[in-house]
């Protein structure tokens, strides 16, 4: 299904499949994804959304906190550690998803491996195919599954960017610009 | 991350709530850097008794608490 996703385009939904996970969500909702594109700060969506106010900080405001018995990204910062930079780190030695291997790191309803993706999860990666296919592009950027996710019955990121002004005729408009680079 | 000043305001916060959940994030973390050490430790061909040196615990402990899943 991936093939012909661009390298960000895999990443976010690698950093989507984390969220879940650490949020020890049973599926990957089009809300898991949205939060993978604004952690990929790189991208052209995740440009095109700070562009517009919605950040990782904005979308995680919204989903609220993980579980209390889960490690706590704000808890660990509040006394100086980023969990972000020891999970990278503990990635570099030991594998992607390593911490979350582990007994400790599983938590309460927390899952091994592989999160299934909801049905909102599944609808924005097909669109995201039907939109790169409509502007003709060869590969599936991070600003197509943007445009996937503007669509509806996707789930929870739809009215979460709808709240802020971010619609599908915009985000097209947005890329139809001189200089729109693709990612 | 959280931005700076929020960090700032929150690790000299006096609300119990946020020290104790740092805390018990905190131990949660070691918990799972714990596992993954011992783990590569013994996959090294470690023994219990140096991993437990290396830990600063008794070998029973460290042997008791992973044994039944790191082989």
């Amino acid at each position: 299904m991936f093939e012909r996703f661009t390298e960000p385009a895999r990443r976010v939904v690698v950093l989507a499949q984390e969220d879940a996970r650490e949020r020890a969500a049973d599926r990957i909702g089009s809300e898991h994804l949205l939060l993978g594109l604004c952690r990929a700060t790189d991208t052209r969506a995740a440009a095109l959304l700070a562009a517009r106010g919605v950040t990782r900080a904005v979308v995680e405001a919204e989903l609220g906190a993980p579980g209390p018995d889960l490690p706590d990204r704000a808890a660990l910062a509040s006394v100086g550690i980023d969990l972000d930079e020891v999970r990278e780190r503990v990635e570099d030695a030991f594998g992607p998803g390593a911490l979350e291997s582990t007994r400790a790191g599983r938590g309460r309803g927390r899952r091994w491996g592989h999160i299934p993706f909801d049905r909102g999860a599944k609808k924005v990666l097909e669109l995201a195919l039907r939109e790169a296919i409509r502007r003709g592009d060869r590969s599936i950027g991070s600003e197509h599954v943007l445009l996937g996710m503007l669509h509806t019955e996707t789930g929870r990121a739809m009215p979460l960017l709808a709240a802020r002004g971010v619609t599908l005729a915009r985000i097209c408009a947005a890329l139809d610009e001189p200089g729109a680079a693709s990612g | 991350m959280a931005d700076a000043t929020a960090v700032a305001a929150a690790a000299s916060s006096r609300d119990p709530a946020t020290g104790l959940a740092a805390v018990a994030s905190l131990r949660t973390l070691l918990e799972s850097l714990e596992e993954l050490q011992v783990r590569n430790a013994r996959d090294q061909g470690w023994s219990w008794q140096a991993i437990a040196e290396g830990l600063s615990v008794s070998r029973q402990a460290v042997h008791k608490k992973y044994r039944r899943d790191i082989a």
